[in-house]
C-alpha cells in the first residue's frame, strides 16, 4: 500500500504526518485512528471508468490503464499475493448477467500478473448454493481458471478467523473471514453492476458478503440479513479493508436484481481504491442517487466520499456511459432512488 | 474381484482414513490437521457403511462429544455456539453406538426444542412462502431453510421421532417451499412476485427427507426437474444430493456410478474434495445411516 494512500484516500505528506501524530492522541481517548482518518474532511477519492463494448474487448489493457490512473504501479504489486473475489451468486441458462463475467476475471488476473504479482487466487462463497464448484463450472469461470492454471478457493468451507467488528453498525460484535484473507496482500472485489431488491444496488461493497464463509453464516447468509443488510455491508467493508474494486459494468442487471433482473448493456468497467466512491460512481452510471442507498449514506464521509464533487473521475465521464437502470416500484428498496 | 464401484468407494475410504487427526476426529481437507465436526460426522457415516467394525469409528464419535454444549447442540467450533447445524449430522453419526446414546438423546432434545426465526406473513410480504412454518435454521436466530431442515428431519427419523409434531411441521414447510415449477432452492420460492430457480443439491436433500412421507404426486415436478438436471452435474455436493434424492424415490439413474467416477476424476481439476463433499458424493453407492431409502 502506498505510504500516501489509505483506502484510496489521497493525503499530502503533511496531512499524513498530522494524521499519524493525531492517531496517538486519539487512540488514548478510545477513538480509533481509522475512524478519525476517514471522518476527516480531507477525504477525496479517485475513480476510473474504462469503456469496453463487449467481453471480447482488451479487458486486461483497460484494467492496466485503470490501475495506472489510480496510481497503482508495478512497485505496489511486485511480489504481492492477490485475492480476486468475483460475484458468483448462482447460475441459470441464458442468464450470464447474474455473475461477474469470466473474461473480466481473466483480464484482472493477466493485469496483476503482468505487473509482477507473485500469485493470484480466486475466492468466492456463493450465498444461495451449497455446491460452489457447480456454480463455478456453470458460470464458465471454472474452465477458464483451469486453462490458466489459476487456483480457486471455495471460501464457504474455509475455517474462519474471528475478528472484532470494526464497523460497529450492526449488533455483530465480531466478523468471521476465511483464513485466506490473512495470506494475501491485496483483496480485490470484482463486482457486477446490478440493482438489488433488498439493498437497492449491489456493487463493490455488497459483493463482499460472498467472502463470508457459509460455514458460519449459513445458506443464504441469513446471519447478515438478520443483523441488517446495510449495516453489515458497512461493517464488512470497514473491517476487511479491501484494496481495490473492479466492477463489471459491460453488461449489468436492471429490474429485479441480483438474480431475476434483465441484462442491460452499459459498456463500462469501473475501478477505484475507495469503495464508497466506486459504488457511488456506479450508482450514478445506473441513474441511481447514491445518497438514497442506505449503506452508502452510512459510509459517506466515514469510509469514503460519495459526493460527486469529492470524487475525481478518470477515464470516461459518467455521462458518456450513464444508462438509467429500470427500477421496480413494488420493491421498497427501489422507491425514490432515481437520480434527479 | 471388486467391482469398479466397490473400488472407488474403498479407495476413497483409504483417503478418508488419512484425514483422521490425533483427536480422533477427521479434518475437512487432506492438508488440514485440525478436525471439524461436520467432516467427522460425514466420515463416520461413510466409514460405518463400509467398515462397520472399523477401530476409527468410536474415537471419532467420541470426538464429536467435544463439540456438544450443555443444551445438546453440536457446534462447528466452540468459539461459535450459535452455529449448530452440525447437530443433525452428529445425531446420524452417533447412531447406533450405545456408548454415545446419552449424547445423541441430548442432541435430539435440542433439535426438538429449537427452531428458526419465524413470523406471520403479512399481505404485503415480499416473499411468498409461509414464514410461520417452523423447520430448522443453519445458525441460531435465523430463518428455517431447506437443507438444514431436511438434515434435521433425517436425523429425527433415524432415532424414531418421525411422528413428532415438529417433523410433521417440517414436512409441511418443505412442501410449502417447493417451487411452483418443481425443485427447491435454499428456501425462497417467490420474491417480489418472481419465481426463483431451483438448485439440484437442495432438491435432492428435500426429496430425501420427504421420501416415504408424501405421495409421489406431491413431488412429481421436482423429481422430473432433478432427473433431467442431474445428467449435467459433475460436482460432488450437487451430484451427491441429487443421487440420494432420486435413490430415495427408487429412481437412481443407471449412469449414476459413471457420473460419480467422472466427478472423482475431476479432482485433478479442483484439487482433492473436502471430506463432507467426498462422502456425500459416494453416499448413494452405499447404505448410509439415515440417508438410505426408508421404504
Amino acid at each position: 500500500m502506498s505510504s500516501s494512500s489509505y483506502w484510496g484516500i489521497r493525503l499530502t505528506r503533511r496531512e499524513l504526518l498530522l494524521a499519524t501524530l493525531a492517531s496517538g492522541a486519539l487512540l488514548g481517548s478510545g477513538v480509533s485512528f481509522l475512524r478519525w482518518l476517514i471522518d476527516s474532511p480531507l477525504a477525496s477519492a479517485t475513480t476510473f471508468i474504462g469503456r469496453a463494448d463487449s467481453y471480447d474487448a482488451d479487458i486486461r489493457g483497460i484494467i492496466l490503464r485503470g490501475l495506472n490512473e489510480l496510481g497503482v504501479t508495478a512497485t505496489h504489486l511486485r511480489g504481492k499475493r492477490i485475492l480476486l473475489k468475483p460475484n458468483l451468486v448462482e447460475t441459470h441458462e441464458g442468464a450470464p448477467h447474474i455473475n461477474t463475467h469470466p473474461h473480466v476475471v481473466r483480464g484482472a488476473i493477466e493485469a496483476f500478473l503482468s505487473l509482477g504479482a507473485e500469485s493470484v487466487v480466486i475466492g468466492e462463497g456463493p450465498g444461495h448454493r451449497r455446491d460452489t464448484l457447480e456454480v463455478l463450472e456453470a458460470s464458465g469461470l471454472g474452465s477458464l481458471l483451469y486453462e490458466d492454471r489459476i487456483p480457486f478457493l471455495n471460501v464457504n468451507y474455509e475455517t474462519g478467523i474471528q475478528v472484532p467488528n470494526r464497523g460497529g453498525q450492526s449488533r455483530l460484535s465480531t466478523l468471521t473471514f476465511p483464513r485466506v484473507v490473512q495470506d494475501v496482500d491485496w483483496i480485490v472485489s470484482m463486482a457486477k453492476l446490478k440493482t438489488h431488491h433488498w439493498a437497492g444496488a449491489t456493487l463493490a461493497m455488497k459483493n463482499l458478503f460472498g467472502i463470508m464463509p457459509g460455514l458460519y453464516y449459513g445458506w443464504p447468509k441469513n446471519v447478515l440479513h438478520q443483523a441488517g443488510i446495510p449495516q453489515t455491508i458497512v461493517d464488512i467493508t470497514a473491517t476487511l479493508r479491501p484494496h481495490l474494486a473492479i466492477v463489471d459494468g459491460i453488461v449489468g442487471m436492471e429490474g429485479d436484481g441480483p438474480i431475476m433482473g434483465t441484462p442491460v448493456q452499459v459498456g463500462a468497467i469501473i475501478m477505484g481504491r475507495n469503495f464508497p466512491a466506486v459504488d457511488a460512481t456506479c450508482c450514478r452510471i445506473m441513474g441511481i442517487d447514491p445518497y438514497k442507498i442506505r449503506y452508502l449514506r452510512m459510509a459517506d464521509q466515514w469510509l469514503g466520499p460519495i459526493h460527486e464533487g469529492q470524487i475525481e473521475q478518470r477515464g470516461e465521464l459518467i455521462s458518456t456511459v450513464q444508462k438509467p437502470f429500470a427500477l421496480i416500484d413494488a420493491i421498497p428498496a427501489h422507491r425514490g432512488i432515481r437520480l434527479r | 474381484m471388486l467391482t469398479q464401484r466397490e473400488n472407488s468407494v474403498l479407495s476413497s475410504i483409504q483417503r478418508l482414513k488419512a484425514r483422521v487427526t490425533p483427536t480422533g476426529g477427521f479434518s475437512p481437507t487432506g492438508s488440514s490437521r485440525e478436525d471439524r465436526p461436520d467432516a467427522t460426522a460425514w466420515a463416520i457415516l461413510l466409514l460405518a457403511a463400509v467398515h462397520p467394525g472399523s477401530e476409527l469409528l468410536e474415537p471419532a464419535r467420541t470426538r464429536l462429544v467435544h463439540y456438544q454444549l450443555n443444551d445438546g447442540r453440536v457446534v462447528i467450533s466452540l468459539n461459535y455456539p450459535e452455529v449448530f447445524w452440525p447437530t443433525a449430522l452428529a445425531i446420524l453419526a452417533w447412531h447406533p453406538s450405545p456408548a454415545h446414546q446419552v449424547y445423541q438423546t441430548k442432541a435430539v432434545e435440542f433439535l426438538l426444542n429449537t427452531t428458526g426465526k419465524h413470523w406471520i406473513r403479512t399481505s404485503d410480504s415480499p416473499v411468498a412462502h409461509d414464514t410461520a412454518l417452523r423447520g430448522w435454521p443453519w445458525i441460531e436466530h435465523t430463518h428455517s431453510w431447506v437443507e438444514a431442515t431436511a438434515l434435521a428431519m433425517l436425523a429425527l427419523y433415524t432415532v424414531g421421532r418421525g411422528e413428532h409434531a415438529r417433523v410433521k411441521e417440517a414436512i409441511a414447510l418443505l412442501l410449502d417451499r417447493q417451487l411452483p415449477h418443481g425443485g427447491w432452492n435454499y428456501g425462497n420460492t417467490l420474491v417480489f412476485g418472481h419465481e426463483l430457480w431451483p438448485s439440484p443439491e437442495d432438491t435432492g436433500a428435500a426429496l430425501t427427507a420427504l421420501a416415504g412421507q408424501v405421495a409421489e404426486a406431491a413431488v412429481q415436478r421436482s423429481l422430473e426437474y432433478l432427473a433431467t438436471r442431474v445428467t449435467r452435474i459433475r460436482t460432488p455436493i450437487a451430484l451427491g444430493w441429487s443421487l440420494l434424492g432420486l435413490k430415495a424415490w427408487g429412481k437412481l439413474p443407471k449412469d449414476a456410478h459413471a457420473w460419480i467416477e467422472e466427478t472423482l476424476r475431476r479432482e485433478s481439476r479442483y484439487g482433492e474434495y473436502d471430506t463432507a463433499s467426498l462422502c456425500l458424493l459416494l453416499a448413494s453407492q452405499v447404505e448410509l445411516q439415515g440417508l438410505s431409502p426408508r421404504h
